[in-house]
């Protein structure tokens, strides 16, 4: 089991099986809200849903509406369990934070270097500490 | 972040829940971007609405009203999706009435003015120079920045909410004088700018928003008493196609009096990038993305059309009438309506068969409801309603000057560039 250091960027623990991008994601039009698949064209994770996962991708992007989006997606049952970003910012934190959702980012290490799509990784956003167990 | 003891209280849940979950919020927020503080704004204006809110949004403020949760700061809101006044006779579908209704009141239990506009510069919202302010809805946030000299961020709803809510701010980005220098030259010495007018300046937007980014620009070569309209169509389309949050203006920007003054001191090698015709012309040929000649609808009002907007149509429409099969709409706030009723305008439109319709702007919150009433095809004088009309909601544009379009209002067909 690796074990590393994080920055919280709320509290709360989530576990469960990573899916990993290097691309960074947008929720407006990017994601699809009652589904939670990513929609946009051109995307590593393109026609995959990030409902119930450790989402671990680089940062936010594009249009500030994206915390309605997420949150929209949360009380749909689509939401991530869990996220972990390389550097956070506005956006994606704010939806952390509405939806209660456990969110790191600052890790020791590069977190899409050390977790890959299918591990188990389990994030506790109180102590600061993300457990990555490979497949 | 360093808090002061009332502030601290406040995280505590002191003043309330509404204020603690409004903390939380700026909190989080502050950490992405290493804020040292937090800072009083005086002055907010959120921007979703129905299609970008979508019913968890509603619920989620009306949650968030819930125990008299109030905004301790002056707080517009951007248009919605109908004029109430029209709502029978434009068949507005019951189910948006009701969720515009729901927005309506909960703004009301909040204490945010509902003025349904993205003027809201023009109709009481007006920061001062210098000012730190929370403005959501990106066109108006950097002409705030950039004609104004207020400060904000592009902060989206939830931490304009926050804020406003709070009072305060996370200090970063914008909201520092040392990072709102520029940091890109933009050279428009190239272009015959004399005779341009605003869709020019609009075209050009669309072009040069691509390469500039998220950078802080600096136009040079832009003639000083450059008209407010084609300010605006400048700075309102480079936020479509760019993120920025600030552009100086060299001579018009207050805090870019001149080149040095808007790169500021100890900067390094920065870059130039120019203008040609070419790129304005090709611009055209982007923001359009019509097929067919016929046109469904003509709309103005992205931003909402000012009074002397709403003038300028007037003048073109005078002794014409609007095609059989062509619907014709002046979005604005229900301010500018009540002037064009005033001035007898209101009359001569709508005797011509334009509608003027207030609390809507053209480019999201009607094409809800225009496409399910068949309209396929619009024009419009502007390059962000023709991308947010295509792009959210499947509309063909046709985008060319507000002379274009009012004639293609009278022939039924498309009259601009294609």
């Amino acid at each position: 089991m690796i074990r590393l250091k994080a920055r919280p960027v709320t509290c709360g623990i989530a576990e469960g099986e990573a899916l990993v991008t290097r691309m960074a994601i947008s929720f407006t039009g990017g994601m699809d809200p009652d589904t939670g698949i990513i929609r946009e064209p051109g995307h590593e994770l393109f026609g995959q849903s990030v409902a119930g996962k450790i989402l671990v991708f680089p940062t936010g992007k594009g249009s500030t509406t994206g915390s309605w989006q997420y949150y929209a997606a949360f009380k749909r049952g689509v939401a991530p369990k869990g996220i972990i970003n390389e550097k956070a910012e506005g956006v994606v934190a704010v939806s952390a934070i509405i939806t209660g959702t456990p969110m790191v980012h600052q890790l020791e290490e590069n977190p899409m270097d050390c977790i890959e799509t299918g591990d188990f990784v389990r994030i506790d956003a109180d102590k600061g500490v993300v457990e990555i167990i490979k497949k | 972040m360093e808090l002061t003891a009332e502030q601290k209280g406040m995280v505590a849940g002191e003043q309330g829940e509404g204020v603690r979950r409004a903390m939380e919020i700026l909190m989080a927020y502050g950490q992405c971007y290493d804020a040292k503080r937090l800072i009083p704004v005086t002055s907010v204006h959120m921007a979703g609405n129905f299609p970008v809110l979508l019913d968890e949004g509603i619920e989620w403020l009306e949650d968030l009203a819930q125990g008299g949760t109030r905004v301790r700061v002056f707080t517009t809101k951007n248009p919605e999706m109908y004029d109430p006044l029209q709502a029978d006779e434009m068949n507005i579908p019951v189910r948006l009435r009701q969720r515009q209704g729901r927005i309506h009141e909960v703004l009301k239990k909040l204490g945010i003015v509902p003025t349904y506009t993205c003027h809201h510069y023009l109709v009481g919202n007006v920061p001062r120079f210098g000012d730190h302010i929370a403005w959501a809805s990106s066109g108006s946030q950097v002409f705030a920045n950039s004609v104004i000299g207020a400060r904000s961020n592009r902060d989206g709803d939830h931490v304009a909410l926050a804020a406003a809510i709070a009072g305060v701010i996370p200090e970063w980005g914008l909201h520092i004088k040392e990072n709102r220098k520029a940091d890109l030259i933009v050279d428009v010495g190239g272009l015959p700018l004399n005779d341009y007018g605003p869709e020019d300046f609009k075209a050009l937007g669309w072009s040069l928003g691509k390469k500039i980014g998220a950078c802080i620009p600096a136009f040079i070569n832009l003639p000083s008493d450059l008209h407010i309209e084609k300010i605006k169509g400048l700075l309102y389309t480079l936020t479509v196609t760019g993120a920025m949050g600030m552009v100086h203006m060299v001579g018009i920007t207050p805090e870019a009096q001149d080149l040095e003054a808007a790169l500021g001191k100890d900067h390094g090698e920065i870059p130039v990038l120019s203008a040609s015709p070419e790129d304005v012309d090709k611009a055209y040929g982007e923001i359009s993305s019509g097929t067919s000649d016929k046109i469904d609808l003509v709309i103005f009002g992205c931003p909402q059309c000012s009074i002397q907007e709403v003038q300028e149509i007037a003048g073109l429409m005078e002794g014409k009438r609007v095609h059989a099969e062509t619907r014709f709409w002046i979005c604005t706030s229900a301010w500018v309506k009540l002037l064009c009723e005033r001035m007898g305008i209101l009359k001569t439109l709508t005797d011509s068969g334009v509608r003027v319709v207030s609390d809507v702007g053209a480019a999201d919150g009607p094409h809800l409801y225009l496409k399910e009433q068949g309209v396929r095809v619009i024009a419009v004088n502007s390059a962000r309603a023709s991308y947010y009309a295509h792009n959210l909601f499947g509309m063909e544009t046709w985008f060319g000057s507000t002379k274009d379009c009012v004639l293609s209002a009278i022939s039924g067909k498309w009259e601009g560039r294609k």
